[in-house]
């Protein structure tokens, strides 16, 4: 007969709480997408929708051009991802495996740029691209996003991993630098790359006090701006808001379940920053 | 053999062509424009006027107080959590990588999604929380409607949202302890206790201190789960107003972007005073 270890047990009824408190919110916001609007406003709440409400998505979509902020979202999302992904492969390239003067200073700038929060610079950042006519317009929305020192440094530590006798055995083969860069450091590479496009995806995806400040026409805000642009206008209609955030956070998280592995093991190789 | 390869500067072209005119021109802008007064298109020079303003505006101490008891509280109480999981997952659980992805579902997900949720949950009338709080026959307060509450609230939504990067990370670290510590402290009959405080901590101590930079400067920033909770606001009349939340409102609806930028350059000085200070304390305790 086995002994019932009481540390184990505890350990899973604490793990077990807190997973409830985290995983409620996700659960109850799909729930809450279905109920009918007596539904989510009965006291006690009611937890399962008696007859699944369909029809709050079609009046979502009727009531404010999701589809719109879906394909802004995605072009937005993908365009940063794509665009700063090539730029800190080239940069982290060449700081890797080439030498020239001023590197060490170009190291230092770009490490304590790191530092500088994001919120010092977004305000200074808009009034440029307002100064330059781009507002309400995708190139306004991705144009301060399409390099990132973080997701360069990151692939730094990524391609000093790969020994550098390689990149002079392609040298002396008489392979050229763009040559190396696609052919070996690329698909050597494949993992990190696709990890750094992940998480830049997700963050692009999840971005709000940009687009907030760029856009102001319904027909280019971002999914994040239109669902509380849309929460506000639906006053009440707590169903229609929840189904709502259910459209805008569904997507990610059927990324994350899939690619669940490479995401989290991508921001635990972080933590070397700092 | 060392040579000047030029051509690094052409595939670094990209990067610092950008960082130029997005990171390195915002953050010199921002600084002069915290000497400036008048509407964006029309700035002229006023010296410290705006540091004077920001100092002597209420509503300015208010969004300091609010986020610094907002860090105060938010990131040693996730830390205490996420030390505390992490720790029982690690050590007892046979499954780790389901908590492990459980658990880091909210860093993934929307804020302004999950905290509109939350705004739903957290109602005073019809929401879950006080649901359950009238069933313990506990206080059930209005969390959102009332002003005394609402930092309280965003100090519990932000320890919902910053558990799953602290425990994913916290992981990692335990995953990087050498497994032979343990193995010699159960030869000497060492409890899980003592080997918690003696082995784990002590080897924790990078990571936790990296975590609290990390989240510390997060909670300096905190703005978009105040928006998500309160519909946009900051609060029943302001309440929970914080540092990034006078910036916009002084930049975007006040129109007075000098105010803006002086506080932006204060809580800049306050970012870089409280890195630095992580900083030399892990030299002092990385250097015992």
């Amino acid at each position: 007969m086995k002994k019932i270890r009481w540390g184990v047990v505890v350990a899973y009824v604490i793990l077990a709480i807190f997973a409830i408190i985290t995983v409620f919110p996700f659960i109850y916001m799909i729930l809450g997408g279905l109920m009918s609007f007596q539904e989510t406003t009965t006291i006690p709440p009611t937890l399962w929708p008696k007859n699944p409400q369909w029809s709050n998505y079609a009046k979502v979509f009727s009531q404010a051009p999701f589809g719109r902020y879906f394909l802004n979202t995605f072009i937005t999302a993908s365009v940063t991802t794509i665009v700063s992904l090539f730029n800190a492969l080239l940069g982290a390239f060449a700081m890797v495996n080439l030498h020239f003067k001023g590197k060490h200073f170009i190291q230092i700038i770009l490490l304590s740029l790191l530092m500088v929060p994001g919120e010092a610079i977004i305000f200074t950042n808009y009034s440029t691209i307002a100064q330059m006519g781009l507002l309400n317009t995708y190139i306004g929305l991705v144009l301060p996003f399409l390099t990132s020192v973080f997701y360069m440094y990151y692939l730094q530590s990524y391609f000093g991993s790969i020994s550098k006798t390689i990149y002079k055995a392609s040298m002396i083969d008489g392979a050229s630098d763009w040559e190396y860069i696609w052919r070996i450091l690329v698909p050597m590479s494949k993992g990190g790359l696709f990890t750094v496009g992940l998480l830049s995806f997700i963050s692009g995806w999840n971005s709000f006090l940009w687009p907030l400040l760029v856009t102001n026409e319904d027909s280019m805000r971002l999914l994040n701006n239109g669902l509380t642009a849309f929460t506000s206008d639906s006053g009440s209609e707590t169903q229609l808001q929840l189904a709502a955030a259910t459209l805008t956070v569904l997507p990610i998280l059927i990324l994350y379940f899939i690619f669940r592995k490479q995401i989290i093991r991508g921001v635990v190789r972080n933590d070397l920053k700092g | 053999m060392k040579q000047n390869q030029k051509k690094a500067w052409l595939y670094l072209a990209p990067t610092i062509i950008f960082v130029t005119f997005f990171s390195i021109y915002p953050i010199l802008r921002a600084f002069v424009m915290s000497f400036q007064s008048g509407s964006l298109i029309n700035l002229n020079w006023t010296g410290f006027s705006n540091y004077q303003y920001i100092f002597h505006d209420p509503e300015f101490w208010l969004a300091i107080r609010n986020t610094i008891l907002y860090a105060l509280i938010s990131v040693p109480v996730a830390l205490a959590i996420s030390i505390m999981l992490a720790w029982l997952i690690f050590s007892k659980v046979k499954n780790k990588s389901f908590f492990e992805t459980t658990f880091f579902m909210p860093y993934v997900t929307s804020t302004i999604a999950i905290g509109i949720v939350f705004r739903y949950i957290f109602n005073g009338d019809y929401g879950m929380l006080n649901f359950l709080l009238r069933a313990l026959h506990l206080p059930a307060p209005n969390w959102i409607d009332d002003p005394a509450m609402s930092v309280t609230t965003i100090i519990i939504f932000g320890i919902w949202t910053s558990l799953a990067f602290n425990i994913v990370i916290l992981m990692g670290a335990l995953r990087n302890i050498d497994p032979n510590y343990y193995t010699i402290a159960d030869m000497y009959g060492a409890s899980g206790t003592e080997k918690f405080w003696r082995i784990t901590m002590p080897q924790l101590v990078p990571t936790i201190a990296f975590l609290l930079t990390m989240n510390i400067i997060a909670a300096f920033k905190v703005y978009t789960s105040v928006y998500a909770l309160f519909n946009g606001q900051a609060g029943v009349g302001n309440s929970a107003t914080t540092a990034v939340f006078y910036i916009y409102n002084k930049f975007q609806i006040v129109g007075t972007p000098g105010v803006a930028m002086a506080a932006t350059v204060v809580l800049f000085i306050i970012i870089m005073f409280v890195t630095f200070l992580q900083r030399k304390m892990m030299k002092k305790i990385g250097g015992r």
